[in-house]
């Protein structure tokens, strides 16, 4: 400073600089520029003396501010200038870059607007223009400690600023990738991505990095989905839905991925810093235009994130439907999107309803198919095969669709599996050919339910037709129903006589002394007898006799019955439970017709004109009159009885089986498919179970029927007693006076007339006696009876009531037992 | 010699204008053979620099380039 060469040179920088009508006067210029050079402030020991450090940081700058031509102009000079040596040169190159830099990193300081450096720089100048000028003064000048402090400050400020927004830029878009960026960092803690606490970054600037880094949370969640499901992969676990439901997300993802790789190629561009009129309209990032751009991959990206949050648990059709429960949505960007998204995610489910619904092919190793197969045997197929697992069936599909769905793809494998079919696959194709709709896979997607369903409605159409033709026409599905109700219903009546004829004195042993085979044989000979000898073979080889497990005190009566033997695909509709149902019934309607049966061979026995009506003519009128009355009294029960039987078995007959299978044959012939006919099939038995008292709800009346049938067969039995007696003393009877006559003059007269005395007395007692049992059975008859007619209005089904009418037709029985 | 060093040096003032322009310093080149001069003798370059900043005339823009303050002149 002291040097005068040194002097002289100031004096004349100070000189040159002082603009006219300056307030300063020269001197205090010369004198402020001294001492401003000897403050402390400006020691020469922080001169760097680093010289490329100094030009990079300038080559940056321009850089930073969009001159990337005068960056480059810069460093050619620099490398001019430094390859200039010798006498004359630069000797301090560094400090003159200092120098330049500084001075124009001054006005860079206008990036920090709320650093007051003009107004600290207008106070400095004042306090100096106030002439209190000196290095004492200076140093305490309040106005000079602050501005220092500011400088200080500034200093600092530009040093944090540092993290420019291009930084942040760059780090937002690394963290969109789920990339911890050079500050942007992911924060366990807080389960997201933000700034260190201690980066002093404005406010605004802050929240929009937050607010943009919720993207790359999101995309980790989605990430992590995916590649959890794709690491499964090899395992088998995941479902073909959830595969598909991957690859689509996977493929939004690429699509982001595309988008983050040409906003970061834009992030290169730098940011021109405010006001710079540089005309540079290349493309650049800033944090705003950041939020333009991502704004709708954002929302793309909740999608995605609450879609995978929703299906995380699920598979299959639950999947599918959880999906499309967001897909309902106001929104046409996530619409389009959801939509998108389905088409992916339901191919795989539309590819298995095709298969099922055109090949009867249960692709679904994942179980995540709508319709479940269960290993059955075959005659269970049917019922139980396949069901519809409700968890599983997408709300798009609706669950009469579903229902049909499974039926078409039942009869295609009922077709397969009983009926050994495969005309069924001719018309699978005919419908697919008239829906339009190729065979080939894929030819089905999300968002056209109506051609799905058209296509299931076709081919339901077609197979259930086929279906029907194959169980009318091949397997003769009515003549079999129409043979067990002629056997086994008792339909056919000539058959069903002589069968009793033959049967009944061998079903009159215990349970355990008949053999089936035996039986077997009687029931041939009985078809042989009878007209059912021209049915068909096939329906007559199928009927058998069937021994029931039989106690100790069984008659074979109990345990006689005829089973029909359906065979394969038939026994789908008449299963184990139906045949058991029907066999209930045979056994009631066998009961029934032997005890018609029963009735009608006494009458035989017991008609008036068997009866020599003179056998006690000549004998004791006492006794006449009385055999007379007791036989009155018996033939009256006996048409009692018969009048019920046959008014019973009439109703049986005529207005419950025949009613019941002329609406049957109505509905099979009208009835379009396999659950059709099963409808119709249980309706016709259920009705004759509850028409014919055999329903739950007659549990207490049958018991009472039950009583009157076993009093009539009671009845019978004894009264085959009583007129075996009867004949038997009418032969003795006719023998004495037969006997009498010839030998009048026989010598043992007196004898005869003896025995003859003590046999009408014999007689007078048996029918004493007889006329007591007949009292009981009657009284316990006509109470029964009463029991029975008061309950028959309580049935439920209407057509009972009809029996009423008809066994009370007279109104005799409500006279007699006038309703309490 | 003589001659190399004036060259020299009329060079290096010449490089160093240009740089000066293009960092926008708005300083001619008088000014800038001074600061040079001082610069060799020695002298802070932080405190030259302050010093221009304080002494010479405020910008209008205090972001857009300054014309030169005087005509170029000579050293």
């Amino acid at each position: 400073m002291d040097d005068p060469q040194t002097s002289a040179l100031l004096r004349e920088l100070v000189l040159r600089l002082l603009p006219a009508g300056s307030p300063f006067s020269p001197d205090a210029a010369l004198r402020y520029a001294r001492r401003l050079l000897s403050s402390r402030l400006l020691s020469p020991s922080s001169l760097p003396a680093d010289e490329t450090s100094l030009s990079d940081s300038i080559k940056r700058q321009l850089a930073l501010s969009g001159r990337t031509s005068a960056a480059l102009a810069f460093s050619d000079l620099l490398h001019k200038l430094s390859m200039l040596s010798g006498p004359g040169s630069l000797r301090h190159r560094p400090a003159l870059l200092l120098l330049l830099k500084s001075l124009s990193d001054h006005p860079a300081s206008c990036v920090l607007p709320s650093l007051p450096l003009p107004a600290s720089k207008k106070t400095a100048v004042q306090s100096t223009a106030g002439g209190v000028g000196g290095v004492l003064m200076l140093s305490k000048d309040p106005d000079n400690i602050r501005e220092i402090a500011l400088r200080e400050y500034s200093d600092l400020a530009i040093e944090d600023a540092e993290i420019d927004e291009q930084t942040l830029v760059r780090d937002v878009l690394y963290a969109a990738q789920g990339i911890d960026g050079r500050f942007v960092r992911f924060d366990p803690r807080s389960d997201g991505y933000d700034l260190p606490e201690t980066m002093r970054v404005p406010r605004s600037m802050r929240t929009m990095v937050r607010r943009l880094c919720e993207l790359g949370w999101l995309f980790k969640k989605v990430r992590g989905f995916v590649s959890e499901n794709m690491g499964q992969l090899a395992a088998a676990e995941v479902g073909t839905v959830a595969q598909a439901f991957c690859s689509a997300l996977q493929d939004e993802l690429s699509d982001y991925y595309k988008l983050l790789a040409v906003l970061e190629s834009q992030a290169l561009n730098p940011i021109p810093s405010t006001g710079s009129s540089s005309g540079d309209l290349r493309n650049y990032l800033s944090l705003r235009r950041l939020a333009v751009w991502l704004a709708e991959p954002m929302v793309r990206m909740r999608l995605m994130a609450v879609l995978v949050d929703g299906c995380k648990d699920l598979r299959g059709g639950a999947m599918a439907g959880a999906i499309h429960g967001h897909a309902q949505h106001g929104d046409p960007l996530v619409q389009e999107f959801m939509g998108r998204l389905l088409r992916r995610v339901c191919s795989p489910l539309f590819e298995m309803v095709r298969s099922w619904v055109l090949e009867g092919e249960l692709e679904d190793l994942f179980s995540e198919f709508f319709i479940l197969s269960q290993p059955v045997k075959a005659e269970s197929l049917w019922r139980e095969g396949y069901r519809i697992q409700t968890s599983m069936l997408p709300s798009f599909i609706s669950q009469t669709l579903a229902q049909r769905i499974l039926r078409t793809g039942k009869s295609i494998n009922f077709l397969r599996v009983c009926c050994e079919d495969n005309g069924w696959a001719d018309a699978a194709a005919e419908a697919a050919a008239h829906v339009g709709t190729t065979t080939r896979r894929g030819g089905l997607g999300y968002g056209e339910t109506d051609a799905l369903e058209a296509l299931v409605v076709e081919a339901a159409k077609r197979i259930d037709r086929h279906l029907m033709d194959v169980i009318h026409k091949r397997y003769r599905f009515k003549d079999h129903c129409l043979a067990i109700k002629r056997y086994l219903l008792l339909g056919q009546g000539d058959f069903v006589q002589y069968l009793m004829d033959i049967v009944g004195p061998e079903l009159s042993g215990p349970a355990n002394t008949i053999s089936s085979f035996q039986l077997a044989g009687l029931l041939e000979t009985a078809i042989r007898a009878s007209n059912a000898q021209y049915d068909d073979r096939d329906i007559l080889d199928r009927l058998k006799v069937k021994m029931m497990e039989h106690g100790d005190g069984d008659r074979g009566w109990d345990v006689f019955s005829l089973e029909y033997d359906a065979m394969v695909p038939l026994d789908t509709v008449f299963t184990a439970s139906v045949m058991k149902k029907y066999l209930r019934i045979f056994n009631y309607l066998w009961k029934l017709k032997r005890v018609e049966h029963a009735l009608i061979r006494v009458w035989k026995t017991m008609k008036p004109n068997c009866i020599a009506s003179c056998i006690f003519a000549k004998e004791g009128m006492g006794v006449k009159v009385q055999f007379v009355s007791v036989l009155r009294r018996c033939q009256v029960l006996w048409n009692e009885m018969n009048h019920f039987v046959t008014n019973f078995q009439y109703y049986i007959m005529f207005e419950v089986l025949e009613v019941s299978w002329a609406r049957f044959s109505e509905e099979m012939d009208v009835t379009k498919d396999m659950d059709g006919l099963l409808a119709a099939h249980e309706k016709y038995l259920s009705s004759i179970m509850e028409k014919s008292l055999l329903g739950e709800k007659s549990q207490g009346i049958v018991r009472t029927l039950f009583a009157l049938f076993d009093l009539i067969l009671r009845f019978r039995s004894h009264a085959e007693m009583w007129f075996e007696r009867i004949y038997e003393l009418q032969i003795r009877g006719r023998g004495k006076s037969r006997s009498k006559a010839k030998d009048e003059f026989s010598k043992t007269n007196s004898w005869l007339e003896g025995g003859r005395k003590a046999m009408m007395q014999l007689a007078g007692e048996f029918i004493q006696k007889m006329g007591e049992d007949l009292d009981k059975i009657a009284a316990e008859y006509t109470s029964s009876l009463a029991v029975f007619i008061s309950q028959l209005p309580m049935q439920q089904h209407v057509d009972l009531k009809f029996l009423l009418f008809r066994l009370d037709f007279t109104e005799y029985y409500s006279q007699l037992y006038p309703t309490k | 010699m003589e001659a190399e060093a004036a060259r020299n040096a009329k060079e290096t003032l010449e490089l160093a204008f240009q740089i000066s322009n293009i960092l926008e310093t708005g300083l001619d080149r008088h000014t800038l053979s001074l600061l040079i001069a001082l610069l060799d003798r020695g002298v802070n370059p932080e405190a030259l620099a302050a010093l221009v900043r304080e002494l010479s005339p405020p910008r209008q823009s205090s972001c857009a380039p300054i014309p030169p303050v005087t005509a170029p002149r000579q050293p």
